[in-house]
């Protein structure tokens, strides 16, 4: 790791006031601090907000939650209003990484990770996402990247907890000096590769990630979000689901499909959800939805067995979220 | 029976001398077979100096008996001091330069910047790398620097005084490389025109864990050999057989990935050289660092008092020791060189892939006729990609065709790895002898009992008969119904018998009655330590926990290098004797004050007897105080086993339960019944946790692990620990593990090693026989991942050919 | 396949970087401080950087480096203070600066957990964890789990069990079970193995680490 100097912040205005001269933010300090050992990285001044109280806890308002940018995953996990009215989130950061790492990774964090490429991960590769031109993934080794949607950049989107809450429609909030808070929804906080290859999401560099709003889910629904690795124990997605039904008796009023692991962005399926709205959930009609979320995939030289997988794992979460189904003990422990 | 030809045993791990003894001898009568089996007793010729007989284990107190490992508290509580742990007074640490291309030869090494970097003490630019093959004809490459064959390949390195500078300035060498065209896929390395990874014939020698390859093969481009080994015309067989099983299978480069790095830290002074080294054999990298520095043997002392898992691949210097010395030697300091992860995984070994053609021929009645094993292997740019140990050793067969290939491509050396090749060879041989008894119509373990000759695993089979787990199996494949079918499957294993008469230790009784037992083995976690601690405890009666182990030090009498299995069967009936030797002479310094002879006294169990009722029976603790003398000391240094004639192999038996799932491609192996040998277990407590090992370490290997090489830049792409995949918690069966003691009558102490037969050669056979249960296909491809699974599951199946 | 370039070469005196950097404006520089930049450019940008840094610092903020300068750590409840400098991990503050050896860093990534520490009772990776982050919290390392010298009940468990081999992953795996057992008294099997689902043991010794923990919760309820 590269030296550098570390303002140690304990309030949102001073880490503000740092942040105009221009740093880098370090929260939890996990993908940072991997970045910088792998030597992709290397900032000379870290702008340190794990210590600004302020920014940590989750709180129940009048149409949601607010949950602090700095709060754990692990906290987010065991939370119990969490773990009933927004399953699919403590499923989600309930699964991300180690139990280790989760009890310093943050949520902020986990949303602002950078891209899940080994190539992009490795400081020999200089690739398109770093200024250069070349993407090394389409002919060398792809058993784990995207396969659909990713234009220019097969990376897979790293982030668990923004597949679900892509799912919970959630809204990110920005706070810079200059121009004081702004919010984002997450469906367009994420800058796909060919609109700017070399930035992955709209935050501005003098701004820092400090609260992420979620609407209160509508009476009825359901949620759960489930990720398919190699292995159960500590392994990145190579299929995953964020499922949310908002039924009616046993009609699905609306559907929310969200998937991490097939493309650069977290995305939506409005196809797998067409077919699941207006339906009673049945194992066939989740594995249609799961069929119909791979609509337009292109899958590359190693990895079409990811084509297969999604439907999996997405018929299994819509089962598990309606109840019909035990979680999977092919997915994460 | 024979070893298969292209396995290197050195010199060191075979029984030199034959015969048990040219000095006096006695018979005695030995405990042959397995308890409630096949237990019977044979006489045998041994030297007068040996101990009495020691009795089934039955019979004793603290050998074979569940013992508590003797360091534990040590390892529980963070106390145990590793080579990455060790810190010297004045320390430095060291930091390689690697390369970054695949092939290249170096045109210059720029340490500028770095020397003048603050905190930075010495630079050293490698002239020599250890570890890849060498060219027979070294004039072929013209270099002032070692060529560059893999990324990874250490370059220089730095001394500093923090591991802060030493990372800073070591990214201050400046390297200029020439390029060479390189090649890192077998398959494309294969090909005529492929870049040539050495101008020339190159070999690699093995170490005492095994590996390397016989000198003097042939080489054609990157293939090296084949090494060959015939016996009878088995294409006429093959023409007079009923049945013939022909297939292909595929293995993966796997690395060791032991949790603690390859490392050391090396203390030059000029009165004696000092190592602490993270080694499987402390007497390897004394002997490589006296060759490399042409130091008397005497000059070098090696400490290892714990040490992090090897597997294989920790034997001799290395780079890091030779480079390490060299930085010392010029700084004037201790220098500490811990490899960091990355490292680990490119330059410092790994287990070769495999390519395999097998064929095997059969009559009816399942008879073997023929076994063809055509194998390629990559082992980067060192050899050792052999792997038919197990179609060469395991089964009886009328005739033999087996060629072996190494295939040069511009990775990083292998080395030897838990039963090298063996896990290759066996996930091909055990897949199709499974066909064949099916394409028999035979019961699986029935063919299994009329091709195998091995005693111990005749008995291993009946045990497996009537277990439940083996009642349960499906008699026919694919029999659930739903996305998630069950299976049970088995595979069996074979191991050898090495031995290396360099294990030697000392004994001292002391006149407080406190014993110690020294030697220069290393314990690499398998338990040696506790072990010596039983046999001295089983000699004068005392709690192995009482007993000073003291290990891993070159001060002490030589001890075996620990690979292929050695170390327990080596080294403990040199321990037992000098136990033996130094209680006949604790009694003779006890007896002038007792007013006997020392022909009259005896001690078991702890109690000094007279025979003729001189004084009660006291205990050895108060006899001690009445020794003559503040010490006896007894040396013992293993002797050849008592019918060295006999060639023995070991093996086991592993069933394993899969359920998969059909859907996402997941296997989840559910239970592993594992059926295992390692003659007289002398702590059954330490063999049931080598064993679980084994097959955790097997449940990896064969679901999980691969050597990603990205085709063109040849950089590895998961040298890590996330990406290269590892079983962790989750993935853990339930492991039942069954042992038959089983005695040879060979030594003292009738030991013999698991480190290799533990699991890891027979489960990859076992769990793909599984999941042909549960699925009615066949997998020959590891690892296998969800897109292997899913892929195999796609394919349309095809018709059975019934004979 | 043959003779490509490779994609960029950190040791080689080919690198285009440096040059290029120097025209880098000062946003350019930031952005691409993120990426790889030679090594000249970054040092003139931390310099003229500090300046502005430190005029601007206000109340709320602790400065840090880039040099070593002295910590102050609560360890296994006492202080101690280290030099370190701001890239120190906790874990290299603990092993080198400390000599508190009992943990250990393996994989440096986070992923196999030999290093595990507890922050306030947390287990953490102290070799993800930077060591100024480990300022005024308590940190308990291996060392401190047995109190007053008495052996803590899953130490001994994990002898009584042979839970380990070579014993290198050891006390992580006592950490992160040990945490467990803080939380859950009586945890089932499968929360074992989540909670040493971070932690990799290359011998294989699973299964005995959860018989040890298991025997644990089964005898007795911990210490608080």
């Amino acid at each position: 790791m590269n030296s550098f100097s570390l303002a140690d912040c304990t309030s949102l205005e001073s880490a503000l006031s740092e942040l105009k001269s221009g740093a880098v933010v370090k929260a939890g300090g996990v993908d940072l601090l991997d970045r910088m050992k792998n030597g992709t990285d290397t900032p000379t001044r870290l702008v340190n907000i794990r210590r600004i109280s302020e920014l940590r806890g989750i709180h129940e308002t009048s149409d949601g939650l607010t949950i602090g940018a700095l709060t754990t995953l692990a906290e987010i996990a065991d939370d119990p209003t969490i773990r009933s009215q927004y399953t699919i989130l403590s499923d989600a950061c309930g699964h991300a990484a180690t139990p280790h790492i989760r009890n310093m990774a943050t949520i902020g964090g986990n949303v602002l990770q950078e891209l899940q490429c080994w190539y992009f991960r490795s400081a020999e590769f200089q690739c398109i996402r770093k200024g250069k031109e070349q993407c090394f993934a389409f002919s060398g080794l792809n058993q784990y990247h995207a396969i659909m949607d990713y234009g220019g950049c097969p990376s897979v989107a790293p982030s668990s907890g923004a597949v679900a809450l892509l799912a919970l429609n959630g809204t990110i909030e920005l706070t810079s000096a200059a121009r004081g808070k702004r919010m984002v929804a997450i469906k367009d906080f994420y800058i796909h590769p060919d609109a700017n290859p070399h930035r992955f999401n709209v935050k501005a560099d003098d701004e820092i990630l400090t609260a992420i709003h979620i609407p209160q889910p509508a009476p009825g629904t359901r949620s759960a979000y489930q990720k398919y690795g190699e292995k159960e124990s500590h392994d990145w997605a190579i299929a995953d689901a964020g499922i949310l039904l908002e039924m009616d008796g046993d009609q699905c009023k609306r559907a929310v499909v969200t998937m991490g692991a097939a493309s650069p962005v977290v995305r939506r399926s409005q196809e797998a959800e067409a077919v699941l709205t207006g339906k009673r959930i049945t194992e066939q009609t989740a594995r249609a939805a799961g069929k119909a979320a791979m609509t337009g995939a292109m899958p590359l030289s190693m990895n079409a067995y990811k084509v297969q997988l999604f439907p999996v794992a997405i018929y299994r979460t819509v089962l598990l979220a309606a109840g019909q189904m035990e979680r999977d003990p092919s997915a994460a422990g | 029976m024979a070893i298969h030809p292209t396995e290197v045993i050195p010199d060191a791990l075979m029984s030199s001398s034959a015969g048990a003894s040219d000095a006096a001898s006695k018979t005695v009568k030995m405990p042959i077979g397995i308890p409630d089996f096949t237990l019977r007793e044979e006489e045998r010729i041994v030297p007068d100096s040996e101990p009495p007989v020691l009795p089934l284990n039955k019979d004793l107190k603290y050998i074979g008996k569940p013992t508590e490992r003797w360091d534990g508290r040590a390892k529980a509580t963070g106390r145990a001091r590793y080579t990455a742990d060790v810190q010297l007074p004045g320390m430095l640490y060291a930091k390689f330069v690697n390369a970054s291309v695949p092939h290249a030869k170096i045109l210059s090494v720029d340490t500028s910047a770095a020397e003048s970097h603050p905190g930075v003490k010495g630079v050293h630019v490698i002239e020599k790398i250890l570890g890849n093959a060498v060219l027979r004809n070294p004039s072929l490459e013209q270099s002032r620097y070692p060529l560059v064959r893999y990324v990874g390949q250490p370059v220089a390195a730095v001394a500093a005084t923090s591991p802060q500078a030493a990372e800073d300035a070591a990214a201050k060498i400046k390297v200029k490389y020439e390029p060479l065209p390189f090649v890192v896929d077998m398959d494309l390395a294969r090909e005529a025109d492929a870049p040539l990874v050495f101008p020339g014939a190159a070999d690699q020698a093995g170490t005492a864990g095994g590996g390397g390859s016989a000198g003097g093969l042939t080489q054609t481009g990157n293939v090296h050999g084949p090494a060959v080994h015939k016996v009878g015309d088995a294409e006429q067989a093959f023409k007079e057989s009923d049945v013939v099983v022909d297939a292909h299978y595929t293995t993966q480069v796997q690395t060791h990935s032991a949790l603690e790095t390859h490392g050391v830290v090396a203390d030059w002074k000029p009165e004696m050289l000092t190592v602490y080294a993270s080694t499987q054999g402390t007497a390897s990298v004394r002997e490589e660092c006296a060759a490399f520095f042409q130091l008397p043997m005497s000059k070098v002392r090696v400490i290892t008092e714990y040490m992090g898992g090897g597997f294989g691949a920790k034997f001799g210097a290395g780079n890091p020791g030779v480079v390490a010395a060299a930085l010392s030697r010029k700084t004037g300091a201790p220098v500490r060189l811990m490899l960091d992860r990355q490292e680990e995984h490119l330059s410092v070994g790994n287990r070769p892939s495999s390519d395999q053609r097998l064929r095997i021929g059969a009559k009816k009645d399942g008879t073997i006729t023929a076994i063809q094993l055509i194998s390629y292997g990559t082992a980067g740019c060192g050899t050792g990609a052999g792997c038919a140990g197990p179609a060469t050793n395991l089964y009886k067969w009328a005739t033999l065709h087996v060629e072996e290939n190494d295939v040069f491509t511009n990775a990083g050396p292998a080395a030897a790895f838990r039963a090298p090749g063996h896990p290759q060879g066996a996930f091909a041989l055990e897949q199709s002898i499974d066909e064949l008894a099916e394409r028999l119509n035979m019961d699986l373990l029935d063919l299994r009992d009329r091709i195998d000759e091995n005693p111990v695993r005749r008995v291993q089979r009946q045990i497996i008969r009537e277990s439940a787990i083996w009642k349960s199996r499906h008699a026919t494949p694919n029999t659930d119904a739903g996305p998630i079918k069950r299976g049970i499957g088995l595979s069996q294993s074979v191991w050898y018998r090495h031995l290396t008469m360099e294990s030697a230790a000392e004994v001292r009784v002391h006149k407080d009655g406190s014993l110690e037992v020294l030697s220069a083995v290393q314990d690499i976690g398998s338990g040696i330590k506790t072990v010596l601690a039983q046999i001295l405890a089983e000699q004068f009666g005392v709690p192995p926990a009482k007993v000073e182990v003291k290990v891993g030090d070159t001060n002490y009498p030589v001890g075996p290098n620990s690979g292929g299995s050695v170390t327990t069967a080596s080294l403990t009936p040199a321990v037992r004797d000098a136990a033996w030797q130094a209680s006949q002479k604790f009694l003779a310094s006890i007896a002038p004050s007792l007013g006997t002879s020392a022909s009259d006294l005896s001690l078991n169990e702890g109690m000094v007897r007279s025979k003729s009722n001189k004084f009660q029976p006291m205990t050895f603790r108060s006899a001690a105080a009445r020794m003559n003398t503040d010490q006896v000391t007894a040396q013992a240094k293993r002797i050849p086993d008592y019918d060295p004639k006999k060639y023995d192999t070991y093996g086991g038996v592993d069933v394993a339960e899969v359920a998969v799932d059909t859907e996402t491609g997941r296997i989840h192996v559910k239970h592993v019944y594992a059926v295992h040998d390692c003659g007289r277990p002398m702590n059954p407590t330490q063999v049931i946790s080598q064993i679980n090992g084994g097959v955790i370490q097997g449940v990896s290997y064969t679901l999980f692990e691969h050597r990603l090489l990205d085709p063109n830049y040849g950089i590895m792409v998961n040298a890590n620990l996330d990406k290269y995949k590892i079983a962790g918690s989750f993935e853990i069966p339930k492991i039942e593990v069954v042992l038959t003691e089983s005695y040879i009558g060979q030594s003292s102490t009738d030991a013999s090693g698991i480190g290799e037969a533990a699991g890891i050669i027979s489960a990859g056979a076992a769990i793909a026989n599984a999941f042909y249960n549960a699925t009615g296909v066949r997998i020959r491809q590891l690892p296998m991942t969800p897109a292997v699974v899913l892929a195999a599951l796609n394919k349309p199946k095809p018709q059975m050919e019934a004979l | 396949m043959t003779g490509n370039e490779p994609p960029s070469d950190r040791h080689s005196d080919r690198s285009a970087n440096s040059t290029t950097a120097k025209k880098l404006t000062r946003r350019g520089f930031l952005k691409g401080a993120g990426i790889t930049a030679a090594s000249t450019a970054l040092i003139e940008g931390v310099q003229g950087f500090q300046q502005e840094a430190l005029a601007a610092t206000p109340e709320h903020v602790k400065e840090y480096g880039p040099e070593a300068a002295p910590v102050t750590l609560h360890i296994n409840g006492r202080e101690h203070t280290v030099r370190i400098e701001p890239r120190t991990t906790l874990a290299e503050a603990l092993r080198v600066e400390l000599g508190m050896t009992g943990t250990k860093i393996s994989c440096d990534r986070g992923v196999c957990s030999s290093c595990t520490v507890w922050l306030d009772k947390m287990p953490v990776n102290s070799c993800m964890t930077l060591a100024v982050d480990a300022v005024d919290h308590q940190i308990t390392t291996i060392e401190g789990l047995s109190v007053d010298n008495e052996v803590h009940p899953l130490q001994e468990a994990f002898v009584r069990h042979d839970a380990m081999q070579c014993g290198f992953c050891t006390p992580g795996m006592v950490m992160s079970s040990a945490a467990l057992l803080e939380r859950n008294p009586h945890p089932s099997e499968a929360d074992v193995r989540m909670a040493v689902s971070g932690n990799l043991c290359r011998c294989g010794t699973y299964p005995k680490i959860f018989a040890a923990v298991l025997d644990v919760s089964s005898h007795q309820a911990t210490k608080a």
